[in-house]
């Protein structure tokens, strides 16, 4: 199983050179693509046995994972903003997001030589979950500065492919691992090691550190440049605009949840949601990038938008078919597609080249909190007036964060093409 | 033409197939798979009691999981065919819930008085609690469902507990999807989780259970067939009724914390009094008979008086999961 897998990963960056002449997509942002394979193939092995490991080899309660997951989620959102500015003051994004990529290549390496308590893999995961916080922002700037002002949606879907298809093999590697050595949970931290390190050096070896755009000359940008972005007549908009959607948006995991609550599945099909959602995903991530460079950003990203509200409609349903499952998870996956890449993509094109990784850092950290309010609000409408009346004020939410997210958005376009 | 780093990052693969590889066949193929006849020891179970235990002993997993049947202070019998991580029996139906045999899945079987699995069943998590009615016509499992990596929310790790039909082995319910009622009024939120079953020993369609949201742990009171859940109180987990029916034993948490100290609940008066166990133990506790609780703190199973007085006892060594067998007096 690992030798196929293995070597699927040493054949991809011919086959993605070849696929990526036919997209015209730079070198540095498929090789990106595949840092974010190679590390997602590593972190999600660990991510898939964690539980299994923590309960039947360590003894923990389920209830320590849950504590230990949950702890560390904050850990990562706080550092991005400060990862992205300094990356842009020092001009050093390779560096900064190597660092980040370094962090969690180690992380890796202490589960194998230290990991066989409690404490140790609670501070491991807290390690890991900082170095992704370091890592986002500066690597979606270098994705940026690789390229084109026109083709950046379809870089970054590229980017976002190759990163979910890592997602999809690392469970599978992890348990065919398990499979093949039964409890042998060292075998898979060993196997996530080499990912992690290989993922790192794919990294420091062909990832080009100063790509076309990335500002050469001038002074490197001070704090007060960076805070300014907040009032920026282009990037402001843009900032509302995504608060407002992401807090419209109701999370995947809850999604999740409310279909539970209405449909009797077979315990068999649950994570099957995840899977079709993913596959989704994965196969619109390119088209919907290459037909956002073509035909507009904002309106690709408002149309993805909308496609939440097909999710939200079979929410409301009494009785939800397998059809309408299916269809919901479909529309589900094309709007991951068309937003989250493309919202980055248009941030990209709106940021001056000094400015990239702060004013993205900035940007996942305003949608990071709008997804917390959501979270935090549809479930304390869920509680006080109940699911279905809760999908009604998100679907009006939504509706109306569009509305105001329309004009917002065009008027972020505008500077572009002024530009 | 492959630059430089191209080539260095090639030979690289090449090593990490070569040691990521070697290392999982010396795994597949090293240590780990020895058989061993060593068993639980019995500490001291009082005679005329019977307990059915699992094996713990995570090093060895061609013992780890197994079942015993402990007698008058001796291991009588040894399943050679179930393997679990969560056992239950009563009146000639079991449940054992643990990994699956391809090692990286996990799986319920009901079983009969030979120890044989008779039906199995996929489950979605970690297992968590086992239970069985009285009368062996129901049973219900408790799993904990992992996080996917998909999954980023404040419910991203939770429960899901459902009901079984001992006879067919098939699901009849789950607990998600039965209609909860609080102060007479409909009550819902996106946290609901669900966990811990005991059935009434003289009724078996009536069960309590525990429903966690926000910080409360809420005693509900259920009913098989009327898929509906009725609040009782706050503040008891892993509820465990006793054979008159009368009492509750459960886990009551330390304000906050994931520790736990072992209660019994009087359902008369709605109160209740710790028991004489001062370590913190999570685990649903079993009724050995009307005045005694059996438990395990994860390593071995203890017994304590009810009432609250007297002090712990060692019953059974390296074993989880006690079942009361009855009193064969």
């Amino acid at each position: 199983m690992y030798q196929v897998e293995a070597s699927k990963a040493l054949l991809k960056p011919r086959l993605w050179a070849r696929q990526s002449a036919r997209l015209r997509v730079p070198r540095n942002v498929v090789m990106l693509g595949l840092v974010s394979l190679l590390t997602d193939v590593s972190s999600e092995m660990v991510a898939t046995v964690l539980p299994m490991y923590l309960v039947f080899s360590l003894g923990a309660s389920p209830l320590v994972f849950g504590a230990i997951d949950g702890t560390y989620r904050g850990a990562a959102a706080l550092v991005q903003v400060a990862s992205g500015f300094s990356s842009d003051r020092w001009r050093r994004h390779k560096e900064v997001a190597g660092f980040g990529y370094g962090l969690s290549a180690l992380g890796k390496v202490a589960l194998v030589a230290a990991g066989n308590t409690i404490g140790g893999v609670g501070a491991i995961v807290a390690v890991d979950r900082v170095g992704k916080g370091i890592r986002t922002a500066p690597r979606d700037a270098l994705i940026s500065l690789s390229s084109a002002r026109d083709k950046l949606a379809t870089s970054f879907g590229v980017h976002r492919a190759m990163d979910s298809v890592g997602a999809m093999l690392g469970p599978l590697l992890a348990f065919g691992i398990l499979f093949l050595a039964p409890a042998r949970f060292d075998a898979v931290f060993v196997v996530s090691t080499l990912f992690a390190v290989l993922g790192l050096a794919v990294l420091v070896l062909n990832v080009e550190g100063k790509p076309r755009r990335a500002p050469r000359e001038g002074t490197p940008p001070r704090l007060r440049a960076a805070a300014s972005l907040l009032k920026d007549r282009s990037f402001a908009p843009l900032l509302i605009a995504a608060a407002g959607l992401s807090i419209a948006s109701v999370s995947d995991a809850l999604i999740y949840v409310g279909l539970q609550r209405t449909i009797d599945f077979d315990p068999a099909v649950f994570p099957l949601l995840y899977v079709m959602t993913a596959i989704s995903f994965m196969a619109l991530a390119i088209p919907v990038g290459q037909l956002a460079d073509r035909v507009g950003k904002v309106p690709v990203l408002l149309a993805g938008q909308a496609l939440l509200f097909v999710v939200y409609g079979v929410l409301l349903m009494t009785s939800v078919g397998y059809l309408a499952l299916i269809a919901c998870l479909l529309c589900l996956g094309g709007y991951f597609a068309a937003t989250e890449g493309v919202m980055t993509a248009l941030a990209g094109a709106v940021l001056p080249e000094g400015l990239q990784a702060s004013g993205i850092g900035i940007l996942i950290t305003v949608v990071s909190l709008g997804r917390l309010v959501s979270s935090l609000a549809f479930g304390a409408l869920w509680f006080a007036i109940g699911l279905h009346s809760a999908v009604l004020v998100f679907a009006t939410a939504l509706a109306l964060a569009i509305a105001l997210a329309t004009p917002l958005l065009l008027r972020a376009q505008c500077t572009i093409a002024d530009g | 033409m492959v630059s430089r780093g191209g080539k260095i990052t090639v030979a690289l693969v090449v090593v990490c197939v070569l040691l990521g590889g070697g290392y999982v066949v010396y795994a597949a193929l090293g240590p780990g798979q020895t058989t061993t006849d060593a068993s639980p020891s019995a500490g001291s179970v009082p005679s005329e009691t019977a307990l059915m235990v699992r094996a713990v002993d995570p090093s060895r997993p061609a013992l780890n999981g197994r079942v015993f049947v402990v007698e008058d202070g001796k291991v009588r019998r040894r399943s050679e065919d179930l393997a679990c991580e969560r056992v239950y029996y009563a009146a000639g139906h079991g449940i054992c819930m643990g990994v699956a045999p391809s090692g990286v899945d996990y799986t319920a079987s009901v079983f009969g008085e030979d120890l044989v699995p008779q039906h199995s069943m996929r489950l979605t998590g970690l297992p968590s609690r086992a239970r069985v009615s009285a009368d062996g016509r129901y049973g219900a499992m408790t799993v904990f469902v992992s996080g996917d990596a998909y999954l980023s929310s404040p419910t991203a790790f939770s429960t899901r507990t459902y009901l079984l039909d001992m006879k067919s082995g098939e699901r009849i319910g789950q607990l998600e999807q039965f209609e909860v009622r609080k102060d007479g009024a409909p009550f819902d939120a996106v946290d609901f989780n669900f966990w811990g079953i005991t059935f009434d020993p003289a009724d078996s369609d009536r069960f309590y259970a525990t429903l966690g949201t926000g910080a409360h742990h809420y005693l509900v009171e259920g009913s098989v067939r009327g898929h509906r859940l009725q609040v009782v109180r706050d503040g008891v987990e892993c509820p465990s009724l006793s054979p008159d029916g009368k009492q509750i034993a459960f886990k009551s948490r330390i304000d906050g914390t994931n520790r736990w100290r072992l209660h019994v609940l009087d359902l008369a008066t709605l109160e209740d009094h710790p028991v004489a166990e001062e370590r913190s133990i999570d685990d649903q506790a079993e009724w050995l008979d009307a005045e005694t609780l059996v438990y395990s703190n994860g390593v071995d199973v203890y017994a304590v008086p009810a009432d609250g007085s007297g002090e712990p006892g060692l019953l059974v060594r390296d074993a989880t999961s006690p079942v009361s067998l009855g009193n064969r007096g």
